[in-house]
């Protein structure tokens, strides 16, 4: 079903139909069986931060499917949630479906009335019906949807049920007459800011009722439309109807929504007897409790050492790299480069000491790819699991030491799968200050799954202590500068509050899918790299700059970091990517130019480095040039800082790791 | 026993002042609450008439009687503070004049109410002494105040939401958008690392600061929808 070219822009402009909803309920699912696309799904709230577009073929027609982070309220409350909203205000949209989870409706209502305020076409997809069969509870569909006047199907979304019904309903979308009155004096004070707005796209009624919850978000959209006077009177109507209450107007309007909501649910849904006794039920408890939780955390952590590391990062690249490219791809391509160019530059850049095939692909492709694979597979099976909001459960009260809550253990987790990825996912968290002490502690500390898989690797053959000791140095370091960044960055923390999803057996597909996506996404971000470090090492090389960068540069790697002047050519392609700079370590231990001291030294230095360029673009991105521009110039020093410190501490013990 | 409003109004500074370690008459008409009543000497000597304090010089000192009106008057007193900058969420130095209004007016069936509502609280919201009422004894035989922070329940107890106390605009918003309102019925899933509550079919984690917040009644079963 990819229509999505044939498609003309305008066309799309003109009929979207927007996927909204709760987080976690499914948006991403139904979007992948609308569209034909993948976009990721998984087991806990916040995993789609940006907007996904597809397209969609019904009726003769083609129309546009936007897929939007959840929400848990119109009125934005982090930057997710704000993207939500303004598609929402800002998109024509031909139909909005809500995806609800149908265990959770009050939470779903709640929004429903919202975007029925709004006035947009809207269909209803009572999703995850299987799980509310379950739990024991009943839902008269057709009550509800006569009740509020818009198509409501019920869905199973990840088996496929009645998604055919979804996509029928929602070409032929119904406007809702359904309308809740708040209380008197809310309700004078939206007629007289309806009075003050111009003609939108969405009805009036819904913008002045944002206006009186407060929003901050929608004020620039105020002042681009009202002249000032008319920006005082709105100002001054919300002043005058909020000293009428006690409470805050946002809290009171979404007090009468909910009456509204519970006085349809009365009717509409019934729950007999109680779900008891569950696998799931327990593995979700027990995977948060405040003594069984740690052992099970060391469990999966070493799970996953031993898949990852051990099966991963041991045993596949090895058959990778010594029998697949050492045997017959390195050896043939060295053979064939010779009959056209048996000497000279062509040929050294192909599969000379510094060359494409030689170095970039045999590193990219033998040494990091399956690494890369074997993690995200295991990633992709906690994260559908929903181990990670519980995980996120038990280390709040150590985040909270670093200005942080435990809602931040997700982009950090995430960037052990790749921290560019991790840093765009900052934006679930709701202030200012939290997103900037996350993104520079996944651009100092958290090694992505390419880099963790080699320093797994190169750890393992030495041994647990020199593991332990690295991990140790990394772990510390990250808090004492999570620590030290809480108490610099200006800002508030935000308040901890975070769903946890039911435990779920994983979907397989879902898994291959996920890894398959991920694994294409590394290639096509890593591989150029890869090929521009190389070339970088080839041009310094053969201008024989390699040979003085490394005497320039040797009191530091070689006085303070303790290192062979080798490992120079490892940090400078560190630069471009760490993982590239972690593998050419992994080159010279296998060469035993590194004894178990320097290992460490040398893979905590390399930790400890920017993640790649693309992780910086990322930072310019979300953070700013300034912001980004600072955090880099504090990494790269202090990573070597470090490096030296342990190497001077490790030789001053004497340790034998 | 019925008090008129000046007299409840000095036998009300009488206790209090004597918090303070002083006893003095002058002081006493030196206080703007009392001057506004208008109570002068006349109004003491017609209350040393009716046995409720007795005058010496400068000295005023509460008989039994009027210990007993007056520990009831500060009880009124405080209590409605209490409620005032709980409930309502106002500032506590601000519900001073609410407060005398409130005091002579609640009757002692109220006043019970709202000390067991609010959990038999010991102390004003200035940090001074509420004496204990009839409903305080009652409380210490079964122990459980019927409202009370959600983190005084134990683990899987359900409980119906009566108040949230809090501050912050932003914080009781994202509550309500999550279900969290009064009249909300909620169960503890767990205490610690962090606090897990559920609601409906929807389990949350909730910081310490907030669950403080949170005011709550125990019902039994399991929680509805």
């Amino acid at each position: 079903m990819h229509h999505g070219k044939r498609t003309p822009d305008r066309d799309k402009a003109r009929r979207t139909i927007a996927l909204v909803g709760n987080p976690n309920v499914g948006k991403s699912v139904v979007f992948g069986a609308l569209t034909g696309r993948y976009a990721t799904v998984s087991n806990y709230p916040g995993t789609t931060v940006e907007v996904s577009r597809g397209s969609l073929r019904a009726g003769g027609d083609t129309l546009g499917v936007i897929d939007t982070p959840g929400v848990n309220s119109l009125v934005p409350m982090s930057e997710d949630e704000r993207v939500t909203r303004d598609i929402l205000l800002n998109d024509d949209i031909f139909c909005a479906v809500q995806v609800m989870d149908a265990k959770n409706l009050r939470r779903s209502l709640l929004i429903t009335l919202q975007l029925i305020e709004m006035g947009l076409p809207l269909t209803l997809a009572l999703n995850m019906y299987d799980e509310a069969g379950e739990r024991g509870i009943k839902i008269d569909a057709a009550w509800l949807s006569d009740a509020i006047g818009v198509e409501c199907v019920p869905t199973i979304a990840t088996q496929g049920w009645n998604l055919d019904k979804l996509k029928d309903s929602l070409i032929r979308p119904r406007i809702s007459q359904y309308q809740i009155r708040y209380h008197a004096a809310i309700e004078d004070g939206i007629g007289e800011i309806i009075k003050l707005l111009p003609q939108a796209r969405i009805f009036a009624r819904s913008l002045a009722v944002m206006a009186l919850c407060g929003d901050t978000t929608i004020r620039a959209w105020f002042s681009s439309r009202l002249d000032a006077a008319a920006l005082k009177k709105t100002g001054e109507i919300i002043l005058s109807v909020q000293s009428k209450f006690g409470e805050p107007l946002g809290y009171l309007i979404n007090k009468w929504r909910l009456k509204a909501v519970d006085a349809l649910l009365q009717k509409s849904v019934s729950k007999e007897g109680n779900s008891k006794g569950r696998a799931a039920s327990f593995i979700g408890s027990v995977t948060m409790h405040p003594v069984w939780g740690w052992p099970i955390l060391l469990a999966v952590l070493y799970l996953m050492y031993e898949f990852v590391g051990v099966l991963g990062a041991g045993v596949s690249v090895d058959i990778l790299q010594n029998i697949v490219f050492g045997k017959y791809l390195n050896p043939w391509a060295t053979r064939v480069v010779e009959l056209i160019f048996p000497s000279g530059l062509i040929h050294d850049l192909i599969v000379g000491q510094y060359g494409i095939v030689t170095m970039a692909l045999t590193y990219a492709i033998a040494i990091i790819l399956p690494v890369v694979g074997f993690f995200f597979i295991f990633f992709s099976f906690l994260e559908d699991s929903g181990y990670l909001p519980r995980l996120a459960v038990m280390v709040d009260r150590i985040f909270k030491l670093m200005g942080l809550n435990g809602k931040a253990v997700l982009p950090m987790v995430l960037g052990l799968g790749c921290d560019t990825m991790a840093t765009m996912t900052t934006r679930i968290l709701e202030t200012k200050k939290e997103r900037m002490i996350v993104t520079l502690l996944l651009a100092l500390g958290v090694p992505c799954s390419a880099q963790l898989g080699v320093i797994l690797g190169m750890l393992g053959s030495l041994s647990l202590s020199a593991t332990v000791v690295w991990a140790t140095v990394v772990v510390a370091v990250m808090f004492i500068v999570g620590f030290l960044a809480s108490k610099v960055v200006q800002g508030e923390a935000s308040d901890f509050i975070l769903e946890i999803p039911p435990i779920r057996m994983p979907q397989l597909s879902n898994i291959v899918l996920k890894t398959l996506v991920r694994v294409q996404w590394y290639l096509k971000e890593a591989v150029p790299l890869f090929i521009l470090g190389t070339l970088t090492l080839f041009a310094l090389d053969k201008t024989h700059a390699l040979y003085y960068l490394e005497a320039v540069t040797a009191p530091l790697i070689k006085g303070f970091l303790g290192l062979p002047i080798e490992a120079t050519q490892a940090f400078i392609v560190g630069f471009l990517r760490r993982d590239y700079g972690a593998a050419g370590l992994l080159a010279l231990q296998q060469q035993g130019k590194l004894d178990h001291a320097q290992t460490v030294v040398s893979l905590v230095t390399i930790t400890l480095f920017v993640p790649c360029v693309a992780n910086l673009f990322m930072m310019i991105k979300e953070r700013g040039l300034k912001s980004a521009l600072w955090m880099t110039a504090f990494i790269f020093p202090f990573a070597v800082f470090v490096g030296g410190v342990v190497n001077f501490i490790l030789r001053a013990l004497n340790l034998t790791l | 026993m019925t008090h008129d409003r000046a007299v409840e109004e000095v036998l009300e500074f009488i206790w209090s002042e004597r918090e303070r370690g002083s006893n003095s008459i002058k002081g006493l008409f030196g206080i703007k609450e009392v001057a506004d009543e208008k109570a002068d000497i006349k109004t003491l000597e017609r209350m040393e008439k009716d046995g409720l304090v007795t005058l010496n010089g400068d000295t005023v000192v509460l008989l039994p009687e009027g210990e007993l009106a007056a520990e009831s008057v500060i009880r009124r007193h405080r209590l409605a503070e209490r409620l005032l900058t709980e409930v309502l969420a106002m500032d506590p130095d601000s519900v001073e004049e609410s407060a005398c209004g409130f005091e002579h007016t609640l009757s002692p069936e109220v006043t019970e109410s709202i000390c067991t509502l609010l959990g038999h609280p010991p102390t004003c919201p200035h940090g001074l002494p509420i004496p204990k009422g009839a409903c305080c004894k009652k409380e210490k035989d079964d122990l459980r105040p019927i409202v009370q922070p959600i983190n005084e329940l134990g683990i899987g107890e359900s409980c119906r939401i009566i108040f949230i106390v809090s501050n912050s605009h932003m914080r009781m918003d994202r509550l309500a958008t999550l279900g969290i309102v009064p009249g909300s019925v909620v169960r503890v899933h767990q205490k610690r690392p962090a606090f897990v509550i559920q609601i409906g079919e929807t389990t949350l984690a909730l910081d310490p600061e907030i669950i403080k917040e949170i005011y709550v009644k125990r019902v039994g079963g399991s929680s509805g929808l």
